[in-house]
C-alpha cells in the first residue's frame, strides 16, 4: 500500500513542483490542496500518512493546521515549509508538534529524505503501540 | 586674515586625505554589493538546475535584492568616480523596472479567433486552447491518428466573455467582499459565482461564434469538456470531471457557459480571493468533440505506473462510454501488454461488466444493463488490444514521456482517441541507486576541486592561457585554464566542461556557465599541469573528479533531464528573469565597446562597474593628494622613503610619526613587503658598474635627499587597510603603481600593477617591458603593453594566492631593479626570464665576476 501524503500550500505552482518531486519514483500517492480551508475535509474523507504544508498561507497558516490536524489524529506527522529567515517561527511549529520543518528554497533530496524519516517514525510509533497492547 | 588664509590652507589638506578615505568607503561598499549581486544571481542560476524547490516569494526577494544591489553598486562607482557614469542609473533602472514587470506578468493570452478547430491545433498552442485539446490536434494532425471531430473556444473567447459581460468587475467585487471564514464559506461563495456565470450574458459576436461552429459539426451530440490553460494534470482547479456528454450542439452557448462556471471551485475562489483576479491569469479554454458512438472505451497507460520495470503497458475498457472506466463505477478488463517488439498480450482479466453508460438519443447519457454474456465477454479482441498497444508507444515516443490515454472504439471497431497527457510514474526506478560520492569508476587524474556548475562530461583537453585562445578552442573541449575567464562565454555553447585552477562558484564565468549548463570546477589545483592538450578526459563536476578517457557510466547516470520540472511556470519564470539579469555582453575590459551605454544587463553593470573601481582606485592621485606632515613614516631598513595613510585597520596603532614593519597589519602590504625583503635581494648592493640600479625605481630617497626636496617625485606612499594597498612610486623617469585588495572574499580580490618609463632608451625600455610583461603573464597576471607602459591585473584567486602573488610582485620589482640597462639584446630578455622561472632572483649571470668569486 502506497504511502499517502497530503500538501498543503497557497501557491498552484509550488504545489506542482511538490507533486511532481514526491512522485517521481518515489512510490507516494500525493494529494494536492492551495485552499487550507479544505484540509480537515480530505483527512476525514480518506486516511494520510503524513501532511506537508506551507507555513504562511491566508486565512489558516501552517501553524493553525498543526493543531486542526492533530485533533483529528494526533499521529499524523506534519511537515512544514518555511520562507528563509524565519527560523523561530518554524520551532514553534515543531513545538506545536510538527515533526520537522524545511527552508525554501530547498533541494529535492532534502525533503524526500525528511518525508522518508517522518514515515518511518509513525511506522515505528504504530509498532511500538501495537506492542504495548 | 593670516590665520584665516592657514586654516584654509590646512582644512584643505584635510579635505584631501578625507577625500581619500571617502573614495575607499566607497570602493569597500561597491565591493561588497559587487560580491552580493554575484552571490545572488548566483544563487538563482542554481536553482534552475532542477536539483531545488522555490517559491515566488523566493524570486521576489532575490530580484529585489539583486536590484538594491546592483544599484547601490553603481550609486558608489559614481560618488567614487566623481559622477563619472550618469548614464548606469537609468539604466540599471530601467533593467529593475523590466525585471519586476516580468515578475509580476501572466503569461498573455495569445490573440485568436474565438472558435479553432481541431485540425488547426498542434501542441504549440497550449496556451490558446489548453493543453488537452493542443495535445488531441497533435495527435490528429502531426501523428495522423484518429481523433473526433471537433473544435475548441479558446482562452482569447473566455476574456471575451469576462470582460465583454461585465463578469470581471463583478467577480473582482464579490471575491474583495466575501467573507471567508470556513469550508461552507467559501463553497457557497463558489456557487453563487458559478451562478453569476451562468447569467451572465454572452457578448454577441462570441454567441455567434459558438453558435455558427455548432451548427458547421454535422454531429448534434457533442461532449463539452475543460481544457484549463496553465494548468495540468498536477493541479487543476476545474478538477477532472468538468464533462458535460452527448448535448446538444444547438445549445453550445448554455453548455459554455456552464464549463466555464465549472472552473470557480471552492479552491479556484481562495486562490483568487487573496491574489488579484484578472480574466488573464488561468483562463479557460473548451473543447467541443463530436460525441463517438462508442461500442467500448478505456484508459491506457504506456508503462505501468506501479511496476515501470515489468515493461508493461495497461490497458483498461468497459462497454459503452469511458466514463465508467476512467471515474472507477464498475470494474472494467484489465489487459497487460508486452513493450517489447510483438506487443504480446501478457495478461487479459476479463471482468463481469453488468452495466453500460451510453449516449441517450435525446441527449444525455443513461446507463443500460447488459445481457450476462455480453456483461462477461471482453471487449477488445487481440487485434484491437495490440492496436491500441500501438498507439500507446507511438504516443509516448512523440511526447517524450509515458501517457495516460483516453480512447474509444466505434461501431465500426475504429479507434479513437479523446485525450492523452503525461503520465506519473510514481513507482522506485528500477536499479538506480543514490551514487556514494566515494565510488570511483577508474582512478582519477584529479580528484580536487569545486563544483561551479553540476554535471558530468567528456571531451579532449584544450590548455586555454590567454584570452586570444579563444577563437582556436574547438567543438566539445574541456577547457582547462589558470584563471576563470568570463570570455569563454563566446565558447560556451559548444564546449564540454570546464576546469579552472583558481576561481569561485560565484565569478563571472561561473554564472556564465551555469546559464549554458556547462559542467565546471574551479579551484582545480595543478590541472594545467596534469592535463596535456588532446587529451581525452571525463570530467565529473558533481563529484570532483577528472578521469582519464571515457567513462560512460558517469556520463549515462548524469544524463537526467528533470524536464518536466523545467516546465513549470516558476521554473519559466526565474529562466526568463534571468535572461535579463546573467548575460554578459561586456567581455572584454580592453575592447572600445566596453562602455557604460552598452550595458545590457545587471550583470554587465556589475562588471563594468567593478572594472572601472579597480581603474579609479589605480588612478588614485595619490601623491598629489597626501601630504608627509600627515602621514606616518616607514621606518625600515629596505631604501624607502615610504609614507603611509592608514585608512583602518592597517597599522597597529594608528596616528604614530613613524611606524615599524611589524606594526603593520595591512595584508596586502605586508606582502609586498616580503617580497622587498626577500634574502636573494640586494637593495642597496652594487650592480655591474656600468648599470643605473633599478633601485632608483622604488624610491631611493634615504641615499637621495637631494631629489626628495624637489617635490614629492622621491618618496612612495602607501594607502593601507587591513586588506587594501595602494602603493604609488613616482621618481625620476620612474613610475610604478600597486594597487591590490585580499580578503576572504575571493571575488573582490585584485592585484593592478602598472610600471613606466625608464632612463635607457627607447628599445631598453620596450624590452624590459616585455620581460615584466612575460613574468607577469608567468604569474597569472592579464597583462597589456603600451610602449614601455606594462599594466597587468590578476582577480579573484584566493586570499592566499593573491598574497602569495603580491610577494612575488615586490621580488619581481626588486628583481628588476637591475634591468634598467642591462637588457642589451632580446637573449638577456630571456636568460633573464628564465632565471625568475627558476628561481634565481639575484640575476648572477649579469654579474659573471661576482659568480666566479
Amino acid at each position: 500500500m502506497a504511502d499517502q501524503i497530503l500538501v498543503v500550500d497557497d501557491e498552484p505552482n509550488m504545489l506542482r513542483l511538490l507533486k511532481t518531486i514526491l512522485m517521481d519514483k518515489t512510490g507516494y500517492e500525493v494529494t494536492t490542496t492551495n485552499n487550507p480551508l479544505e484540509v480537515s475535509k480530505l483527512l476525514q474523507e480518506k486516511p494520510y500518512d503524513l501532511v506537508v504544508s506551507d507555513l504562511k498561507m491566508p486565512l489558516v497558516d501552517g501553524m493553525d493546521l498543526i493543531d486542526i490536524i492533530k485533533k483529528i489524529d494526533v499521529q499524523l506527522p506534519i511537515v512544514i515549509i518555511t520562507a528563509y529567515g524565519t527560523l523561530e517561527t518554524a520551532e514553534e511549529a515543531v513545538q506545536k508538534g510538527a515533526y520537522d520543518f524545511i527552508t525554501k528554497p530547498f533541494r529535492k533530496e532534502t525533503i524526500l529524505i525528511t518525508i522518508k524519516r517522518a514515515l518511518e517514525w509513525k511506522r515505528m510509533q504504530k509498532e511500538l503501540a501495537a506492542l504495548k497492547k | 586674515m593670516m590665520f584665516r588664509f592657514l586654516r584654509r590652507f590646512l582644512k584643505e589638506e584635510i579635505d584631501e586625505q578625507t577625500r581619500l578615505r571617502l573614495k575607499f568607503e566607497h570602493f569597500r561598499r561597491l565591493l561588497e554589493n559587487n560580491s552580493r549581486a554575484l552571490e545572488i544571481m548566483a544563487d538563482m542560476e542554481e536553482k534552475l538546475s532542477g536539483d531545488f524547490l522555490f517559491d515566488t516569494v523566493y524570486l521576489q526577494a532575490q530580484v529585489e535584492r539583486l536590484g538594491d544591489n546592483v544599484s547601490q553598486l553603481v550609486t558608489e562607482l559614481n560618488l567614487l568616480t566623481e559622477n563619472h557614469y550618469p548614464e548606469l542609473r537609468s539604466i540599471c533602472q530601467k533593467l529593475q523596472e523590466e525585471i519586476r514587470r516580468e515578475l509580476t506578468a501572466t503569461p498573455a493570452i495569445p490573440p485568436t479567433p474565438f472558435v479553432l478547430p481541431l485540425s488547426a491545433l498542434t501542441r504549440e498552442m497550449a496556451l490558446s486552447v489548453g493543453a488537452k485539446m493542443a495535445n488531441l490536434g497533435e495527435m490528429g494532425n502531426r501523428l495522423h491518428l484518429l481523433v473526433p471531430e471537433g473544435f475548441a473556444i479558446t482562452a482569447s473567447a473566455y476574456k471575451r466573455f469576462l470582460e465583454a459581460s461585465g463578469l470581471e468587475v463583478e467577480l473582482e467585487k464579490h471575491l474583495a467582499q466575501a467573507p471567508i471564514d470556513d469550508l461552507e464559506s467559501l463553497e457557497a461563495i463558489s456557487r453563487e459565482i458559478q451562478t453569476l456565470v451562468r447569467q451572465a450574458p454572452l457578448p454577441p459576436d462570441l454567441e455567434a461564434a459558438l453558435v455558427e461552429a455548432g451548427k458547421a459539426l454535422q454531429y448534434r451530440g457533442l461532449a463539452v469538456r475543460s481544457s484549463a490553460v496553465g494548468e495540468d494534470t498536477e493541479f487543476s482547479f476545474a478538477g477532472q470531471f468538468a464533462t458535460l456528454l452527448n448535448v446538444d450542439a444547438g445549445d453550445l452557448p448554455t453548455h459554455y457557459k456552464e464549463i466555464v462556471a465549472s472552473k470557480f471551485t471552492s479552491r479556484a475562489i481562495f486562490y483568487w480571493k487573496y491574489q488579484h483576479f484578472s480574466p488573464e491569469e488561468l483562463p479557460m479554454a473548451v473543447g467541443c468533440l463530436a460525441m463517438v458512438p462508442a461500442q467500448a472505451s478505456g484508459v491506457m497507460f504506456s508503462q505501468d505506473p506501479h511496476a515501470p520495470e515489468s515493461n508493461t503497458i495497461l490497458i483498461t475498457a468497459v462497454w459503452g462510454l469511458g466514463k465508467y472506466a476512467v471515474d472507477g463505477a464498475i470494474n472494467p478488463d484489465l489487459y497487460r501488454v508486452s513493450r517489447e517488439p510483438g506487443l504480446q498480450i501478457t495478461e487479459q482479466r476479463v471482468t463481469a461488466k453488468p452495466v453500460a453508460l451510453i449516449p441517450r438519443p435525446e441527449g444525455g447519457t443513461q446507463e443500460v444493463a447488459l445481457d450476462p454474456d455480453k456483461a462477461r465477454s471482453p471487449c477488445l479482441t487481440p487485434e484491437q488490444i495490440q492496436d491500441l498497444a500501438a498507439i500507446a508507444l507511438k504516443l509516448e515516443k512523440h511526447f517524450g514521456h509515458p501517457q495516460d490515454i483516453e480512447w474509444a472504439l466505434d461501431e465500426s471497431g475504429a479507434i479513437y482517441l479523446l485525450q492523452s497527457r503525461p503520465l506519473r510514474v510514481s513507482a522506485p526506478s528500477f536499479g538506480v541507486e543514490e551514487r556514494e560520492s566515494t565510488w570511483e569508476p577508474v582512478p582519477p587524474l584529479l580528484r580536487f576541486g569545486i563544483r561551479a556548475v553540476g554535471g558530468a562530461a567528456a571531451g579532449r583537453v584544450f590548455l586555454y592561457l590567454r584570452d586570444e585562445d579563444v577563437a582556436n578552442i574547438p567543438p566539445g573541449a574541456v577547457v582547462v585554464a589558470r584563471q576563470p575567464a568570463a570570455k569563454l562565454v563566446l565558447v560556451m555553447d559548444r564546449i564540454a566542461a570546464i576546469l579552472t585552477e583558481v576561481g569561485s562558484p560565484t565569478d563571472h564565468m561561473s554564472i556564465l556557465a551555469r546559464e549554458f549548463r556547462v559542467p565546471t570546477l574551479v579551484e582545480v589545483g595543478g590541472a594545467t599541469r596534469v592535463l596535456h592538450p588532446g587529451q581525452v578526459v571525463t570530467v565529473d563536476a558533481d563529484a570532483a573528479r577528472v578521469y582519464p578517457g571515457i567513462v560512460a557510466e558517469l556520463l549515462e547516470a548524469r544524463a537526467r533531464p528533470g524536464e518536466d520540472l523545467r516546465q513549470n511556470p516558476l521554473f519559466q519564470k526565474l529562466r526568463r528573469l534571468l535572461k535579463m539579469a546573467t548575460p554578459l555582453n561586456l567581455l572584454d575590459p580592453e575592447s572600445p565597446e566596453f562602455e557604460a551605454g552598452r550595458c545590457r544587463t545587471l550583470h554587465d553593470i556589475t562588471r563594468f562597474s567593478h572594472e572601472k573601481a579597480m581603474d579609479a582606485m589605480f588612478a588614485l592621485d595619490v601623491d598629489q593628494s597626501l601630504r608627509p606632515s600627515t602621514c606616518s613614516r616607514l621606518k625600515t631598513d629596505l631604501p624607502l622613503n615610504l609614507f603611509i595613510l592608514d585608512m583602518g585597520g592597517g597599522v597597529r596603532v594608528p596616528g604614530q610619526p613613524w611606524v615599524q614593519e611589524e606594526d603593520i597589519l595591512s595584508r596586502p602590504f605586508r606582502a609586498l613587503l616580503r617580497g622587498f625583503h626577500h634574502p636573494q635581494v640586494t637593495w642597496a648592493g652594487q650592480v655591474a658598474p656600468d648599470l643605473k640600479g633599478f633601485l632608483s625605481v622604488f624610491a631611493n630617497t634615504m641615499y637621495d635627499m637631494g631629489k626628495a626636496e624637489k617635490g614629492l617625485g622621491g618618496k612612495s606612499f602607501a594607502v593601507i587597510t587591513d586588506n587594501y594597498l595602494n602603493f604609488n612610486s613616482r621618481l625620476g623617469y620612474h613610475f610604478a603603481i600597486l594597487d591590490a585588495y585580499v580578503s576572504e572574499e575571493k571575488n573582490d580580490n585584485y592585484i593592478s600593477f602598472q610600471f613606466k618609463g625608464g632612463a635607457a632608451g627607447v628599445e631598453r625600455r620596450e624590452r624590459r617591458a616585455r620581460l615584466l610583461s612575460e613574468i607577469l603573464d608567468y604569474l597569472g597576471f592579464k597583462v597589456k603593453v603600451t610602449g614601455d607602459m606594462v599594466r597587468g591585473r590578476m582577480v579573484k584567486y584566493s586570499l592566499l594566492e593573491t598574497e602569495q602573488t603580491l610577494e612575488l610582485v615586490g621580488l619581481l620589482s626588486a628583481f628588476a631593479r637591475q634591468l634598467d640597462l642591462a637588457l642589451t639584446n632580446e637573449t638577456v630578455v630571456d636568460r633573464c626570464f628564465q632565471a625568475f622561472k627558476d628561481e634565481d632572483y639575484s640575476l648572477s649571470f649579469l654579474h659573471p665576476e661576482q659568480s666566479a668569486t
